[in-house]
């Protein structure tokens, strides 16, 4: 278990982490999520003991990192941004010299290198120059080193950067079987990383902390907008005015039609709010096709924008209608899976309508810059 | 401490450095030996070494210049300091790395009074006392090398400030005489000095308040001895620069004789060096 209290490092007028507090459980993933400059990757090296704090304590299972470094370096093994990797060594050479260093026993030494090299797939360059290895390669054995001596708590640091699709699949199956045994902090400014693998998400900003919590509470949390997307078959005036019977839609806004003889556009009700069936049975009474149809929730990247740019966001989210905007556009770009959506369709889709979420993002963004008037002419 | 070593010296010998040292080494020893040695007949193995002392300038530079500079560019650094090891044991194991490619020299070069001792009588003691001094002559350089690599994270930078650095020791005894010996010259050199110490202590602490302090007290001190009792700066100058001139310890090994004090100084400087060095790793914890 780490336990992080009011860290602060300073480098000159500039404060890089600023009164972070925070624990990560036993037998857990705490992911950091940040964008470039956070401070994620100065936390981490404080944690590690390669840099001291400012201020602050840190301790791993009750033992200080200034009062007995060594002790909590053997708990913790790092995987720093850049791998640290002695390009002239053999893949084999430099796990020798990682177990070396940290201190694992001669006895127990050739197994879990063998282990360890077949969990992070890098059997095959054991004998290969560290040099003429890929970057994906190169991450892997930097992952294998970290996880050497089996340590208690995990520190990986954007471990996934460089990988290809397939690579980044299998090096969270790795996280998530790791985490049974050990502590795992994560960093990255992948959102959908975060969510996917870790247990709880931290969220900082210019060092400080913005909030903790499961990552599907977040979006409960921050989450509903009250809004649903449709895209509907049928004339484009007799949707709006079946639709304008409906005394829950608060407002309503067009797209560009994803589609010939289609509809698209975004409704809005009041927060928590579900017209789902209301809607779905006055298109159906009027013969009106809902092809698609999902409820809007804030992705982690919604949450993500919503809390990190506090300046913006009181712009932006003045206007209940402008938030939801945002977060729709950028909704249409994640992965589904994470905001739960709900998808009613009633015929099967059409194979190019996926593609042209971009372009509807397109239009939105467009949209929305005079979209007080379109506002008014939908309102109703 | 060990794995360190063992990871140095194996890349002096993978990447090439390690031979070209101990060959480029070699053929100038050898070269000496043969005009000193074997032609003039010389039965001195001493002087041979106390004129290729200048080698040390030139070439440990190139074995040293990579130590620590080249794990923080690499970033390597963060693996060896997040790891159970102490900066003691990373800096021994550098150092004894780097040491025993010097040590290979210094073992083939023993049996060169060997060689010698085919054609006559040879002095064993003096010749093997001036091995030992020049073992631990050498010893220091490395010592420096390290420590100034440690400061850099340019391989380029170490070196040309090890060379810098190496020259200005070998030729101090020449800049001693050229001095004044008079005290005002003796109070301005030293406060030099004190100047130098100090952005030392700031370039490795970063702390305004310790290196002011450390000048200030320094410059006072001095200010007061110059006008209360200037006659202590009577030849310290020269004292000084002999002092801080890790070659001309060698002469009293060169003539033959075996200089305990030179072997304590040798030491103290091995010792100095990489104690400073180790402070180097473990700063980052007080800056």
């Amino acid at each position: 278990m780490i336990e992080v209290k009011n860290l602060v490092k300073r480098y000159g007028d500039h404060t890089a982490v600023d009164h972070l507090t925070f624990t990560a459980p036993k037998g857990q993933i705490l992911g950091f999520l940040g964008p470039n400059g956070a401070g994620k990757s100065t936390t981490m090296n404080i944690i590690t003991g390669y840099m001291s704090a400012t201020e602050g304590t840190v301790t791993v299972d009750g033992v200080d990192i200034y009062e007995e470094p060594e002790k909590v370096k053997k708990m913790i093994g790092y995987l720093p941004e850049f791998p640290p990797l002695y390009p002239d060594m053999t893949v084999l050479e430099y796990l020798n010299f990682a177990a070396d260093i940290k201190k694992v026993s001669k006895k127990e030494k050739k197994q879990m290198i063998g282990e360890i090299m077949e969990a992070t797939g890098i059997t095959p360059m054991a004998d290969r120059l560290i040099k003429h290895l890929s970057k994906g390669y190169k991450q892997r054995v930097g992952l294998a080193q970290a996880i050497m001596g089996y340590p208690e708590v995990i520190l990986l640091d954007e471990p996934t950067v460089g990988l290809d699709p397939k690579q980044i699949i299998e090096i969270r199956e790795l996280i998530k079987k790791l985490s049974k045994n050990h502590t795992i902090i994560l960093s990255s400014h992948i959102m959908q990383e975060v969510s996917a693998v870790c247990d709880s998400v931290l969220i900082i900003d210019k060092g400080r902390m913005i909030l903790q919590d499961k990552p599907e509470n977040l979006s409960t949390r921050l989450g509903s907008t009250g809004g649903l997307k449709l895209t509907v078959k049928g004339g484009r005036d007799k949707v709006l005015a079946e639709l304008g019977k409906i005394s829950r839609i608060i407002s309503m806004e067009e797209q560009e039609p994803s589609g010939e003889g289609m509809v698209d556009l975004t409704v809005y009700c009041k927060e928590n709010d579900d017209i789902r069936e209301e809607v779905f049975y006055a298109m159906s009474e009027a013969k009106l096709p809902i092809l698609e149809m999902h409820m809007i929730r804030m992705s982690l990247e919604d949450i993500f924008l919503k809390v990190t740019n506090k300046a913006e966001e009181n712009m932006k989210y003045s206007e209940e209608n402008d938030s939801e905007n945002d977060s729709e556009e950028r909704q249409s770009d994640s992965d589904s899976e994470e905001h739960q959506s709900k998808n009613t369709s009633m015929e099967d889709r059409e194979p190019g309508q996926d593609d042209e979420t971009d372009a509807d993002s397109i239009n939105i963004e467009i949209k929305n810059d005079n979209k007080e008037g379109d506002q008014n002419a939908s309102d109703l | 401490m060990l794995a360190i070593y063992k990871k140095e010296l194996r890349s002096y010998f993978t990447s090439m450095i390690g031979y070209v040292f101990i060959a480029f080494f070699l053929v100038i020893i050898g070269i000496y030996f043969m005009i000193y040695n074997l032609m003039f007949g010389l039965a001195n193995f001493e002087y041979c070494l106390s004129t290729v002392t200048f080698i040390f300038v030139l070439l440990v530079p190139l074995l040293t210049m990579r130590l620590m500079s080249e794990e923080k560019k690499q970033k390597t650094d963060q693996l060896l300091l997040t790891s159970p090891l102490s900066a003691r044991s990373i800096i021994l194991g550098k150092f004894f790395a780097v040491f025993t490619i010097f040590a290979i020299v210094m073992a083939i070069i023993c049996m060169y009074p060997l060689i010698m001792s085919l054609y006559g009588s040879i002095p064993y003691a003096s010749a093997y006392g001036s091995i030992l001094g020049f073992t631990l002559l050498g010893g220091a350089y490395l010592a420096m090398g390290l420590f100034i690599s440690s400061l850099t994270e340019s391989q380029m930078v170490a070196a040309v400030i090890s060379f810098a650095v190496f020259l200005f020791t070998a030729l101090m005894e020449g800049f001693a005489n050229i001095f004044p010996t008079d005290n005002k010259t003796a109070y301005m050199v030293f406060s030099v000095i004190v100047l130098l110490i100090c952005l030392l202590l700031y370039h490795l602490m970063h702390n305004y308040t310790v290196s002011l302090t450390i000048g200030v007290v320094g410059i006072g001190g001095l200010t007061a001895i110059y006008l209360l009792k200037p006659t202590m700066f009577d030849g310290s100058v020269i004292k000084v620069f002999e002092w801080l001139s890790v070659i001309s310890r060698f002469d009293t090994f060169s003539a033959g004789i075996f200089d305990l004090s030179g072997v304590i100084y040798y030491l103290s400087i091995i010792f100095l060096f990489t104690f400073l060095s180790m402070q180097v790793i473990k700063k980052r914890r007080w800056s």
